[in-house]
């Protein structure tokens, strides 16, 4: 037992400081408070390591990494400071082996009572937070066949196939392409699916994702607000190549994309089977 | 000191484990390796993209491996649809690359009529026995030849995609397989970099929706082009 314990059971109950004027207290509250502010100073790194956002969607979920992250920080601290604390000042300096009887652990109602219920407000909160952000998300996830048919925009079927991406733009003239091209500022629907196993069908910087399952076809809705190059992966174990199961999207402007659905449509078919062909 | 020992030993006995783990895994890659095939060079072509290097890669697609490429026996998986000589390719940067497949398989209708189409070649078509095209009925389909690479900011994108269409069984060849069609195409190449080709026509042993067995195998149905 601690020398300040030894003292603290000489003193009268009148004499006892109380808990926040205990030394120990106060230094795992210092170390609590130090990587606190260190925490919450960074918390802003995840979201910056996730690269680029392409998408109100990303950015979305790049606020909800940040706050996520500082919030987090203080109540990780807390367990870190208390660690640090007590390996330093609690460490057994003795005779070896230490004694089998060490001094028993002590509840203490109000610490206990304070712990759950910032934990749980904590918790509340978080979970309110992910309702809202979910629910803003959910119309497209839930949306059916006819519901995506009439709804206004671009509309884009994505097959996932071991192992490459290709996309349908239906209401084009059913051009295909393997690299995705999108107009900026507008927003697409997707309808994937599947012709072998399950794929994930991933766009990096717009962080949307939805499965690709055979049989099934799974909707999402994103409207990008950044042109440019972006990540198209399979997010979902399929086989050999999963890893190469990459392309591509381009956003661009709607001037851009009219001109890119030009140079597709003009594409005539000319069928191994015709008259000079096979 | 007998802790120290105990220490000493767990030290020892875990970096011998990792060791061993890195040497087995080593020395299964070093078996897997397959022979590579460079490109024949047939000298430079003027081209669209200016003069550049023009070789040509030779391919087969049998319907099973006793053609040879796999010992005279068919090797570890006889039954198995494959590629000959190798799928390991090898082409120059920035040249016109030539492909030409002898396909010896019948088929069926593929998965993905997307892959019955023509993508990514020098001029948007392919040759078929002498005549050009740039799709092929989704029920004709044999096999077909899809290359792809990891996007990625250190090598040119590259798409590749021709649908080799299915060999008539019932005109049978002096080696007892079907006459061959011969599909012939021509791609540009950037600059170095390591790319993926296989077969998007399932027809593996019934797993992973017939992409398994040897659609999942290099050396038979995928493999890998290496571009220097």
């Amino acid at each position: 037992m601690s020398d300040t314990a030894l003292k603290e059971e000489d003193r009268t109950p009148a004499d006892a400081p109380r808990w926040w004027e205990r030394g120990d207290v106060r230094a795992v509250f210092l170390i609590w408070l130090i990587l606190s502010a260190v925490g919450i100073a960074f918390a802003w790194v995840p979201a910056w390591l996730m690269g680029l956002s392409a998408s109100s969607e990303m950015d979305d979920v790049k606020m909800t990494m940040t706050w996520f992250t500082a919030i987090a920080m203080p109540v990780g601290a807390v367990i870190w400071a208390v660690m640090i604390y007590s390996l330093w000042k609690w460490r057994y300096r003795g005779e070896q082996p230490p004694p089998d009887d060490a001094p028993g652990f002590q509840t203490n109602p109000p610490t206990v009572v304070m712990w759950i219920v910032i934990s749980a407000v904590l918790t509340l909160f978080v979970f309110a937070w992910g309702l809202v952000k979910i629910a803003a998300i959910s119309p497209a996830m839930a949306m059916t066949s006819a519901a995506t048919s009439a709804s206004s925009g671009l509309r884009v079927e994505v097959t996932g196939n071991q192992w490459a991406w290709n996309f349908t733009y239906p209401q084009l003239g059913n051009i295909q392409s393997d690299v995705l091209h999108i107009p900026l500022g507008e927003q697409t629907t997707f309808a994937v699916s599947s012709v072998d196993v399950i794929h994930s069908f991933w766009i990096v910087q717009m962080a949307v994702k939805v499965d690709a399952n055979p049989g099934a076809i799974t909707y999402l809705t994103v409207t990008p607000t950044k042109a440019g190059t972006f990540e198209v992966r399979c997010a979902e174990l399929c086989g050999l190549y999963h890893a190469a199961m990459e392309t591509t999207s381009v956003v661009s402007s709607r001037k851009d994309f009219d001109a890119w659905v030009a140079e597709m449509r003009a594409v005539k078919p000319v069928s191994s089977m015709t008259e000079g062909g096979a | 000191m007998r802790r120290l020992v105990i220490t000493l030993v767990t030290l020892v006995v875990g970096v011998v484990f990792v060791a061993a783990v890195g040497i087995t895994v080593t020395k299964a890659n070093a078996e897997n390796q397959l022979t590579v095939q460079p490109a024949l060079s047939l000298g430079t072509v003027d081209t669209a993209n200016g003069k550049l290097p023009h070789v040509v890669l030779e391919l087969s697609a049998w319907p099973d491996s006793r053609s040879g490429c796999h010992g005279q026996d068919g090797g570890a998986h006889p039954d198995w649809v494959t590629f000959c000589n190798t799928t390991s390719l090898s082409v120059p940067a920035h040249a016109l690359v030539t492909v030409r497949v002898h396909q010896y398989d019948a088929g069926e209708k593929i998965t993905n009529a997307y892959f019955a189409k023509v993508h990514g070649t020098a001029d948007g078509m392919a040759v078929l026995n002498g005549k050009s095209f740039n799709e092929i009925p989704p029920d004709q389909v044999g096999h077909t030849w899809t290359l792809r690479g990891i996007p990625s900011p250190n090598q040119d994108p590259l798409f590749v995609s021709v649908p080799l269409q299915m060999a008539d069984e019932e005109k049978v060849g002096d080696n007892g397989y079907p006459v061959p069609n011969v599909v012939e195409f021509s791609f540009y190449t950037g600059g170095p970099g390591k790319y993926f080709w296989n077969c998007e026509f399932p027809c593996g042993d019934g797993t992973y929706a017939r992409f398994g067995g040897p659609m999942s195998t290099q050396g038979y149905m995928a493999g890998e082009l290496t571009v220097v």
